[in-house]
């Protein structure tokens, strides 16, 4: 795209070197400090020197934050299922099927991520309170769901559009019933955005802070994010080795999603706003 | 579902209605209801303490504007977003075209600058919150090494600092994010119109200038949209570096509202001011909306 004139080889290095520092020296310190002996935490040393693993097993063995990352792990993948599944009926039915109200409706779940979710979430607490929800994660489960619906939703959609009309006619013909149609042809053929989709729903309700902070008052059923930021903000002398290594586990089932999936997981994030 | 498989007789509007009543069943439960009873109860004398309430007609309204922090935490608002959705962009788009080049490595690259992204919120605060710890911290023990400072500064502690170093975090956030999209479409920028401005002559900036912004205009609108639709709703960092502090310096609206409501009790109050900050943030979509709309 640019010839490498003397002029854009500087530019080149320059923006890659600063740039390329900003982006991967914290992560690196993060890292760094978690690996340092917890006598050691305040030396500036950059990994030449002691390190050791013990502040990350002291994580993994904290029955508290394990629990708390167990709960993580249940909300995310049941969020993400149901996130999945709704928004492929929505994105085949807006695809396929026209009705009174469809544009409407359309409309409707593509703004749901632009509302307040601070403001919506002074309702939803009354409303789970009310419905005695707030002990239990299914406050956090349905709520999870509509954030995942518009970009779900548009994905799946544009999945669906490829898909010629005339496959569904002929299994029509062929006596197949609607629901034969999406469990044999139809979601089959829209996987990889299904996986996409699922990975997104996964990632945004694991890192989740605001909902799960909020409607879940019940410690045992707390979440990561929340039961961090209550274990580790609260102090009088903060454990910096102890935080970062508690950062390192609450990355890690995001990451390793991401390094196994990487294709769609760069296919949900951009397809929800770029279309083809 | 059970009822379409009975009844073949459904006509084919009435399933495709069916598909999506579980979205709509979701949708009313979690933003509609929430969303007009939030506005309602912006009315009222609502807390948390206690369910009954009493219309107060505008009373939260004027009190809000009457309210000098009220103003201030708009401003910060304001502020955070221009800055968290600017500086990523840009620094997202010199790192597109660094990765475009497609050196060795550059994929590789390109994957682990994602993982800063994908990682919780939480975590990216407690990570800044010790680089910019005000008596440990690697930036404080770089600057006095450097002989740029003589003595530590509380970066999270003081106003002046505050702000600009949680956008810093959120722009560390952030950037992998605008790199993603604008990668895809440095890519989609024709190449053959490329080559043939090469052959009438043209340098590498009017390449830039004449045939890559004009080619992703579409693209760098809607990330920039999307980019401060998101930040207008943004906790998690605030939160986790400085909890709004120190004296309100990096209370934005999201956080105001969350304090007003679930560590002050005064729903009403809140659900004014989250009135107020949806009206803002209604502006920003409504943007985006024609935009997909034009785009279709």
């Amino acid at each position: 795209m640019f010839q490498k004139t003397l002029a854009f080889r500087i530019f080149f290095t320059v923006s890659a070197i600063l740039i390329g520092c900003f982006v991967f020296l914290p992560l690196l310190w993060l890292i760094n400090t978690a690996l340092k002996p917890s006598d050691q935490t305040f030396s500036l040393y950059f990994f030449f020197g002691p390190l050791t693993l013990d502040n990350i097993i002291s994580i993994i063995t904290d029955r508290t934050i394990m629990t708390y990352l167990k709960n993580s792990l249940i909300v995310s993948f049941l969020s993400s299922f149901f996130a999945t599944l709704v928004s492929a009926f929505a994105g085949y039915s807006f695809s396929k099927f026209r009705y009174k109200g469809r544009k409407l409706i359309m409309g409707a779940f593509m703004m749901s991520q632009a509302f307040p979710q601070a403001i919506l979430l002074l309702s939803i607490y009354l409303m789970m309170q009310k419905l005695g929800l707030l002990g239990s994660y299914w406050s956090l489960l349905i709520s999870y769901v509509v954030f995942t619906l518009p970009v779900g939703t548009w994905t799946l959609k544009g999945y669906f559009d490829a898909l010629p009309d005339s496959l569904i006619e002929s299994a029509k013909i062929d006596g197949a019933g609607n629901l034969k149609i999406m469990r044999k042809i139809i979601f089959p053929m829209a996987v990889p955005g299904m996986i996409s989709i699922a990975i997104y729903g996964f990632v945004w309700s694991w890192n989740d802070l605001l909902y799960s902070m909020t409607l879940v008052t019940d410690p045992s059923r707390r979440t990561l994010a929340p039961g961090l930021v209550m274990t580790y903000l609260g102090e009088a002398s903060t454990n910096w080795a102890a935080m970062m290594s508690a950062s390192i586990v609450a990355a890690i089932p995001v990451t390793i999603i991401f390094v196994f999936l990487q294709r769609y997981f760069i296919a949900g994030l951009t397809s929800g706003a770029v279309k083809e | 579902m059970a009822k379409i498989r009975n009844n073949g007789k459904l006509t084919d509007g009435q399933v495709g209605f069916l598909l999506v009543v579980p979205g709509i069943a979701v949708f009313i439960a979690v933003i509609l209801y929430p969303f007009i009873s939030a506005i309602l109860m912006s009315f009222t004398d609502r807390t948390l303490l206690s369910p009954s309430s009493n219309g107060v007609g505008f009373a939260n309204y004027r009190k809000i504007f009457s309210d000098p922090y009220f103003l201030k935490t708009v401003w910060t608002t304001i502020v955070f977003v221009i800055f968290s959705t600017l500086i990523p962009f840009t620094l997202g788009l010199i790192w597109a075209i660094v990765l475009n080049q497609g050196f060795r490595g550059s994929e590789f690259l390109r994957g682990v600058t994602l993982v800063n992204w994908i990682i919780p919120g939480t975590a990216i605060g407690f990570l800044w919150s010790w680089i910019f710890n005000g008596q440990y911290g690697i930036l404080n023990g770089l600057l006095i090494s450097l002989g740029i400072i003589d003595s530590n500064i509380s970066f999270l502690g003081q106003t002046s600092t505050a702000l600009p170093c949680v956008i810093i975090a959120r722009s560390w956030q952030m950037l992998p994010w605008y790199m993603a999209f604008l990668l895809g479409g440095l890519q989609s920028v024709p190449m053959d119109r490329i080559e043939a401005a090469r052959i009438d002559g043209a340098n590498n900036l009017q390449v830039f200038r004449y045939i890559v912004i004009p080619g992703m205009r579409q693209i760098f609108f809607l990330v920039l949209i999307l980019g401060a639709i998101g930040n207008l709703q943004h906790f998690d960092i605030p939160w986790t570096m400085t909890q709004g502090g120190p004296a309100r310096a990096t209370t934005t609206l999201s956080l105001e509202v969350y304090r007003t409501a679930f560590q002050n009790w005064k729903l009403g109050q809140a659900a004014t001011v989250g009135t107020i900050w949806a009206i803002l943030l209604a502006a920003f979509s409504f943007v985006y909306l024609k935009q997909v709309k034009e785009s279709e």
